[in-house]
């Protein structure tokens, strides 16, 4: 039996973090009961601090408090990983994706979402690699994607976000991924000028991520979803909430 | 990719030795790989009660954290205490020193629905 191909869906946004949090939740659980295909969203947030299940306060250097009264949501995520940051010119991929056998093949699927940021990164002129012992996509300036992740029942959901042009001082407040001492880049600081806008990194990331993975999703918009009612009720739900 | 034969497993990538009325459980060579450098095990305590399939334990890496599903119903007995100083024993020694919990079966043939080492390993993506 061949699985039905996977939907690739951009909210260009910004979405608050609580609002995207819960509309992986639904997907996930749709894509537990096999209600749904792999789905890859894509969407940038409001300024948010995130901290992994097992993520530590003290690399949190002011309080929720604090950061409310800058405008700046406060949220713990069921994903791994330590703290970040999140905020609008900063994509997430969110890929709610099956990895049993045979998906992802062999690789792990770090290694999976390191070389989709690498690539992309690669697209527009911006040099990212990995470097040993410390995950996610990193740049002569500084780390410009992180990684962080929670699997279910072998589905997968979070997952990555890349730097291409947020205001940098949110991670100030933070040592990010509870890495001390490490700078943050983005594709502005690299780029300047020729900074490419948002969407057109969206579009490099899911053509990165189906040449990475093989799944190739199909691009929808949350209109375009008749034929999988339960992910269009999902995302009705989302849009009127 | 180990695959011990005189193992069962599940689709969610447990393994189980059974002992008699009980069984000893813990996550497959693929699980561990997957995952890569395991920092953190959340175990349950002895005594507590599982259904198969339920969420029993959450192993986590740096950047991922994942369910272990009970492969059976039953008590828990024993703890593998050794996972909270040395999570990487699940890296190591995936089917031996890191082991995760014991379990008294409540029904001794629950584990006859399980999967030999050959099914599985045919679940198994094949190796680059």
């Amino acid at each position: 039996m061949s699985e039905p191909p996977a939907i690739g869906i951009f909210l260009p946004g910004p979405v608050r973090y609580a609002a995207a949090a819960r509309l992986q939740e639904e997907i996930l659980h749709a894509r537990i009961a096999d209600e749904v295909p792999d789905v890859v969203l894509q969407t940038q947030h409001f300024p948010v601090v995130t901290l992994g299940r097992r993520g530590r306060d003290e690399h949190l250097y002011c309080s929720p408090e604090k950061l409310q009264e800058l405008g700046i949501d406060f949220h713990v995520a069921p994903r791994g990983g330590d703290v970040t940051y999140h905020a609008p010119g900063q994509v997430v991929l969110y890929p709610i994706l099956r990895l049993d056998a045979g998906r992802t093949g062999s690789h792990r699927y770090l290694h999976v979402l390191e070389e989709i940021a690498i690539r992309t990164a690669a697209a527009f002129h911006v040099d990212a690699f990995r470097r040993e012992g410390k995950s996610g996509a990193w740049t002569a300036s500084g780390k410009i994607a992180a990684i962080g992740f929670r699997i279910r029942r072998w589905v997968t959901y979070h997952g990555l976000s890349l730097n291409v042009d947020p205001d940098l001082t949110g991670f100030t407040f933070m040592a990010p991924c509870g890495i001390e001492d490490e700078p943050v880049a983005s594709f502005r600081m690299i780029l300047g000028k020729k900074c490419p806008p948002v969407a057109e990194v969206m579009k490099e990331l899911h053509s990165q991520f189906g040449a990475v993975t093989g799944l190739y999703p199909d691009r929808r918009t949350p209109e375009s979803l008749d034929d999988i009612p339960a992910l269009r009720e999902i995302f009705q739900r989302f849009v009127s909430a | 990719m180990q695959v011990p034969a005189e193992l069962l497993y599940t689709k969610s990538h447990e393994w189980v030795r059974v002992e008699g009325d009980s069984a000893v459980v813990g996550i497959t060579d693929f699980a561990q790989n997957q995952l890569s450098d395991l920092t953190f095990v959340e175990l349950p305590s002895a005594g507590d009660d599982f259904s198969s399939s339920d969420e029993v334990a959450v192993v986590e890496s740096v950047k991922a954290a994942s369910d272990v599903y009970s492969p059976v119903s039953g008590k828990i007995l024993e703890v593998n205490d050794r996972l909270e100083g040395q999570p990487d024993l699940l890296n190591s020694d995936p089917y031996g020193e890191g082991w995760l919990f014991k379990i008294r079966l409540s029904d001794p043939s629950e584990p006859d629905g399980l999967l030999s080492a050959d099914t599985y390993r045919q679940s198994l993506p094949a190796e680059n």
